[in-house]
């Protein structure tokens, strides 16, 4: 009956012998075939499909599934606030290129203040001087890959290397940016500076260690040395010009020395931040280029 | 009749498996649908016939996706079970797998100048994409590298950081499915870098330009159905900047 069933026949056997105890399959296919092949045939999928049970387990699993998405969607937003983070990713090609061209050579630019439209800061796509988070997070990602680089062709890399220099960094910046809120906290400092833009304008520093790591490897020490001394002067300029206007208080800002307790610190506390980016920049980067 | 059950042998012997009927049995009267990989519905004693939305909720690398597909003979078998089959549609309709689609998309990624249709990314297609992994997985294992492990890691890993990226950039959000069919489907010319390895070793200049032009490659049709499928104007460069970071993490496998 079987001319080349023999293994497949072998395998039904088992399944076929013990048939009442292991009947895995239901007679679905509405009595067409007769009991004679209740035990061997396969129900099609259709059938399966097409039983009410099926379709309310089918319509109970979808509708499991719509709520669980629903929970997840109605509390992300109390740990991630996702609408103020899509503010900082409302970027577009333009202002990247010309924001990075800030970060690397902030001199010759005149107007600092971020335009604001009532009352809401203009979404960066349309203000070079807004901070954005995608190039902070591009940024992070691409030094960590270059440091795996960087340890590649010293001889040094495992894949554990990656992780243990990306939770560095990460920590790194968590304390920088903690630092940050506690100072500005005890100096009282009205301004309306969130965390986010405080992540932002820290993570800013990894382009200057990505130009300063990769002229390491291309020129060597001395090439390391050139171009993160620059990147280092320019992430404080640029940090400089950018928080004054954030943190100290408007007369300040425009130049104008107002004399005072109050101002002073606040400038102090506006260099000290501008002064920790080149300390961190060359923290992180030093021992990578050899 | 003898010949009947000749193809009965064929269906059965390529779809079932002794493993599969005793561990599906154990789940038969689970009635959890999203417990375990063989699903549990009561009737769910064949694995292989669940429908893909739902394994793709689950889990999006079972591959139990593709075992039916093999055994598609539809007509014959509808033939033979009476009027309760003809009126179904086709094995490969009701999983999912249009490969005129997958067609389409394939030469959607092979040619990077060409525009591409937002649509075709309307439904999430993952059968191709996993064909693409495999083979990738398979080209490595040719040179020697049995890292299947990191492929699928940096996969899942990659395809989360584009889901959420994309979803933070983009007006409308995207779906994980739609995100991982798309790096899934531009993969493919990351198949040729690694099946060149097998011929000569990349590590020299040839081989670096080679491996930028690739990633180059990839990212950039990848950003291109990006952007297309969800209207991003004036973002390709920077939605192919990570895709080129994943791609390169993708070549880094494959060249050291």
């Amino acid at each position: 009956m079987n001319p080349d069933g023999g293994p497949a026949s072998k395998r039904r056997l088992p399944a076929a012998s013990v048939a009442s105890p292991h009947q895995l399959f239901e007679d679905t296919s509405a009595g067409a075939l007769g009991r004679g092949y209740a035990a061997q045939q396969p129900p099609a999928a259709g059938s399966f499909l097409a039983e009410p049970v099926s379709s309310f387990a089918v319509a109970y699993g979808t509708t499991l599934a719509s709520q669980g998405k629903e929970i997840v969607d109605r509390n992300i937003d109390r740990f991630i606030p996702v609408t103020k983070l899509k503010y900082y990713f409302a970027v577009d090609t333009v202002y990247v290129g010309r924001k990075l061209g800030l970060l690397l050579f902030p001199f010759m630019h005149q107007d600092w203040q971020v335009r604001y439209q009532q009352d809401t800061p203009v979404a960066p796509r349309f203000d070079i001087n807004a901070p954005d988070l995608y190039i902070p997070v591009m940024a992070f990602i691409t030094y960590i890959l270059v440091a795996g680089l960087a340890l590649g062709t010293q001889n040094r890399f495992s894949p554990d290397i990656l992780g243990l220099q990306a939770s560095s960094a990460l920590a790194w910046l968590i304390v920088e940016v903690l630092a940050t809120l506690l100072s500005l906290y005890l100096v009282t400092v009205n301004t309306d500076l969130t965390t986010i833009d405080l992540v932002a304008f820290s993570g800013y520093k990894y382009v200057g260690m990505i130009v300063g790591i990769v002229s390491g490897l291309l020129f060597g020490k001395t090439g390391y040395y050139l171009l993160l001394s620059w990147c280092c002067l320019s992430i404080f300029v640029f940090m400089i010009r950018t928080l004054r206007l954030k943190i100290l208080s408007e007369a300040a800002a425009e130049g104008v020395l107002v004399r005072g307790a109050k101002n002073q610190l606040r400038m102090y506390l506006t260099m000290a931040i501008a002064a920790l980016q080149p300390l961190f920049m060359y923290w992180l980067t030093f021992h990578l280029v050899r | 009749m003898s010949g009947f059950d000749n193809f009965h042998t064929d269906f059965y012997q390529t779809s079932y498996s002794i493993d599969d009927q005793t561990h599906s049995y154990d789940y038969s009267g689970s009635g959890e649908p999203y417990n375990k990989q063989y699903s549990g519905y009561d009737y769910s004693q064949q694995s292989g016939f669940v429908p893909p939305e739902m394994m793709q909720q689950q889990q999006p690398y079972t591959g139990q996706i593709y075992q039916p597909t093999q055994t598609y003979t539809p007509t014959t078998a509808q033939s033979f079970y009476g009027s309760n089959f003809e009126d179904e549609p086709p094995l490969l309709e009701e999983l999912g797998i249009n490969f005129d689609h997958i067609w389409q998309k394939t030469l959607t990624v092979l040619h990077p100048l060409k525009v591409a249709d937002g649509s075709i990314m309307n439904e999430t297609d993952l059968a191709g994409p996993m064909v693409f992994c495999l083979a990738f997985g398979a080209t490595l294992l040719l040179v020697g590298k049995i890292q299947f492990g990191y492929v699928y890691g940096i996969s899942a890993i990659g395809c989360l950081g584009m889901f959420c990226l994309l979803n933070l950039m983009s007006m409308t959000g995207v779906s994980f499915g739609c995100v991982a069919s798309v790096l899934g489907y531009c993969l493919l010319p990351m198949i040729l870098l690694s099946s060149f390895a097998v011929i000569f070793s990349l590590q020299g200049m040839m081989g670096i330009i080679l491996t930028a032009g690739i990633i180059g490659w990839c990212s950039f049709s990848a950003s291109k159905i990006f952007i297309s499928a969800l209207a991003m104007e004036g973002q390709q460069l920077l939605v192919a900047y990570p895709c080129a970071l994943l791609y390169g993490v993708f070549a880094l496998i494959s060249v050291f």
